[in-house]
């Protein structure tokens, strides 16, 4: 299936560049440090600092991440390559995506931990949940992002250029994503703020759905 | 024919590279282009192998034009330019089984094998591209556009970096595609090299191709 | 392609010009003479007649930019890219007077510069996007400009009632949820807007032109390449 095999291809460059994963983790945990000195030291309202930090760092870990798969298609002209053997366009935005999706999990697993013993929140049963909000995230951003670099790609200083376009296009996604984690880590339940989940479909979806629309067009504008 | 560039035109904001460029590739051909250099070769190599799309004019490929059914097209094209349209950070084992896969084609790994045997790769298979020296990407470079079996070789400076075994391994391998009815486009300065091989020549000069 | 643009554009334009630079008188006028002094904040409410027709015009000059977007990618024509293109930056202008006059408001009415409630923050959002619109645009220097731009266009909109609902339940409404004015105040106010979107128009208009000549000149210059009566080199 064509989009598994670019995301199997995506993935494997990703894991034989040791030093992009150890960039991206560092920069990851220094990110989570920052945010963790600035509200400390007594933290007023632990669980709410923790969501933001923990997103935040996703945030900007993701632009590295984004950047880089699209990258990795322009680096010796391999985009031409793939556009040449007439595979579909589609596929190929789903199995980028989903090495995406896969890599900023990672981050965020690497996160989860830290940002818990920082700031001293978490709990076990609403573990599960989390990861379940960690997930509609991620693919709402990564299916974002993903068409968004694609878009970007090629163009000075575009890391700085996609952390401009994705923040403000995706803060429906932000304001839920923090409101859940929040919540699960306030009170071990989403309850209060389930709506949200809705919000974060949608989005999801609308991605998704733009980039089955656009993401040919974009591929083809290659000059 | 089988691949037909008719009167295509092409301008980049106030340059015009292609004034009514026309070139028909038939079965058996080897075509040898030449130009100067900012001629508007390899921009022509990129519309004929539909990468870009012209102002004007149209490629037409069995008389259908291109833009249609672009992504069938691409299938019975087989493309090389100065990049290596390869990705670095695998070897040329994967390389090409991943880009044989995604054509559709059957038994991927093994044409992918057999490509590299050819052209003298098979102890390198699955060694990073980065070790590689010029001449031997050349010849991965070379495999990756023969894959599909192509019905038209389109190949903008293919000599460049090889030695002669690898001169050599090139000229019958299009001299093999001659013999199964494909059309071969070579682009490029050092004519003498593709000598051997060449049908017709022609030269892009002024936005126009001419035969030379 | 002709260097000038056609006749009809350029006397419809001539009294698009007339028509806004009248607008604009009597609006001010009425700004200033029929509308009353609001009871509670004074004459500086009166932005209000600058802000909402402000705000108003920055959605449309957006919301054309998203269908000379569609448009765009479906024709491929160099016209929408120019429609496209132009509308976004004059959007991005209106855009600025809202960021400005808005905090001018608010301080006024709320005591505050900035507050985080849904218009200003979808405009806030509006307007880094479309001046990102800029920068990316002018950064890439190929054919495929045309295309991005109109992605972006339409991506950008689409996204916006969703980013507005959502700082809509993210955070209160401290913003008049309408604008309900009565009367004069009324009357002002929707002279204002017609004032604005004739206004807008022109200006509009006039950067279309820039446009056109823009291409125009391209395509001549590119047009003299190899003329006939040059030597031709062996």
């Amino acid at each position: 299936m064509t989009f598994l095999e670019v995301a199997r291809k995506d993935l494997m460059l990703y894991v034989r560049d040791a030093r992009f994963l150890a960039t991206l983790g560092l920069f990851s945990a220094a990110l989570v440090l920052i945010l963790s000195v600035a509200f400390g030291p007594i933290f007023r309202d632990p669980a709410h600092e923790a969501a933001a930090t923990i997103w935040a760092a996703l945030f900007f870990a993701g632009v590295l991440g984004l950047s880089r798969s699209q990258d990795l298609e322009g680096e010796a002209g391999a985009s031409d390559a793939l556009r040449l053997t007439g595979a579909d366009p589609f596929a190929i935005y789903l199995g980028k995506t989903l090495a995406n999706v896969l890599l900023l999990a990672a981050v965020f697993l690497i996160l989860l931990p830290l940002t818990s013993v920082f700031f001293d929140v978490g709990s076990l049963p609403a573990l599960p949940t989390l990861l379940c909000v960690g997930g509609l995230a991620l693919v709402g951003y990564s299916g974002w992002g993903t068409l968004f670099a694609a878009l970007a790609r090629g163009l000075q200083a575009r890391e700085l250029l996609l952390s401009v376009l994705l923040f403000p296009s995706l803060v429906p996604l932000w304001i839920g994503a923090v409101k859940l984690t929040h919540a699960l880590w306030d009170g071990g339940t989403i309850e209060p703020v389930r709506d949200w989940i809705k919000v974060m479909v949608v989005m999801d979806v609308l991605g998704l759905a733009l980039a089955a629309w656009l993401y040919e067009s974009i591929q083809e504008a290659a000059e | 024919m089988i691949l037909r560039a008719d009167a295509v035109r092409k301008r980049f904001d106030d340059r015009t590279v292609l004034a009514g460029a026309s070139l028909t590739l038939s079965p058996g051909d080897v075509v040898f282009l030449s130009g100067a250099n900012g001629s508007g070769k390899t921009t022509f190599a990129r519309i004929l192998a539909t990468l870009l799309p012209p102002d004007d004019g149209e490629v037409l490929l069995d008389d259908e034009p291109v833009g249609e059914h672009r992504r069938a097209a691409r299938r019975a094209i087989g493309f090389a330019t100065h990049q290596p349209l390869l990705y670095p950070g695998l070897t040329p084992a994967e390389n090409l089984e991943f880009f044989g896969r995604l054509a559709g084609i059957a038994g991927a790994a093994a044409t992918a094998s057999a490509l590299l045997e050819r052209f003298g790769l098979s102890a390198f298979a699955h060694a990073p591209l980065a070790t590689f020296s010029r001449g031997m990407l050349q010849r991965v470079v070379l495999s990756r556009a023969l894959l599909n079996n192509p019905r038209v070789l389109i190949l903008d400076e293919p000599y460049a970096g090889l030695d002669t075994e690898g001169v050599s391994a090139l000229n019958a391998i299009i001299g093999e595609c001659r013999a199964r009815g494909a059309a071969t486009l070579l682009i490029g300065h050092d004519r003498d090299r593709a000598a051997g091989v060449t049908t017709r020549a022609a030269r892009l000069e002024r936005g126009r191709i001419e035969a030379a | 392609m002709n260097r000038n643009v056609p006749d009809w554009w350029r006397n419809g334009a001539k009294w698009l010009w007339i028509a806004a630079l009248a607008l604009i008188g009597i609006s001010l006028l009425a700004i200033i003479f029929r509308a009353p002094v609001e009871a509670v904040m004074g004459p500086v409410q009166k932005i209000v007649y600058i802000h909402v027709p402000s705000a108003i015009v920055t959605l449309l000059a957006f919301g054309i930019a998203f269908a000379a977007g569609v448009a765009y990618l479906a024709t491929k024509q160099w016209i929408w890219d120019a429609v496209g293109a132009a509308s976004c930056e004059v959007g991005l202008v209106f855009a600025t007077v809202v960021m400005i006059t808005g905090p001018l408001w608010a301080r006024s009415a709320w005591n505050t510069w900035w507050t985080w409630e849904p218009r200003l923050t979808t405009f806030f959002i509006l307007w880094i996007l479309y001046a990102a619109y800029q920068v990316i645009r002018a950064s890439i220097r190929s054919s495929s400009k045309g295309t991005i731009s109109a992605i972006m266009a339409v991506v950008f909109f689409v996204n916006l009632p969703i980013v507005w609902k959502s700082v809509e339940w993210w955070r209160g409404s401290l913003h008049p949820r309408s604008v309900t004015m009565t009367g004069e105040m009324r009357q002002v106010l929707l002279l204002s807007m017609l004032t604005w979107i004739v206004f807008f128009a022109a200006v509009l208009e006039r950067r279309l032109r820039l446009e056109w000549a823009r291409e125009a000149a391209a395509r001549d210059a590119a047009a003299r390449a190899f003329e006939p009566g040059e030597a031709r080199r062996a």
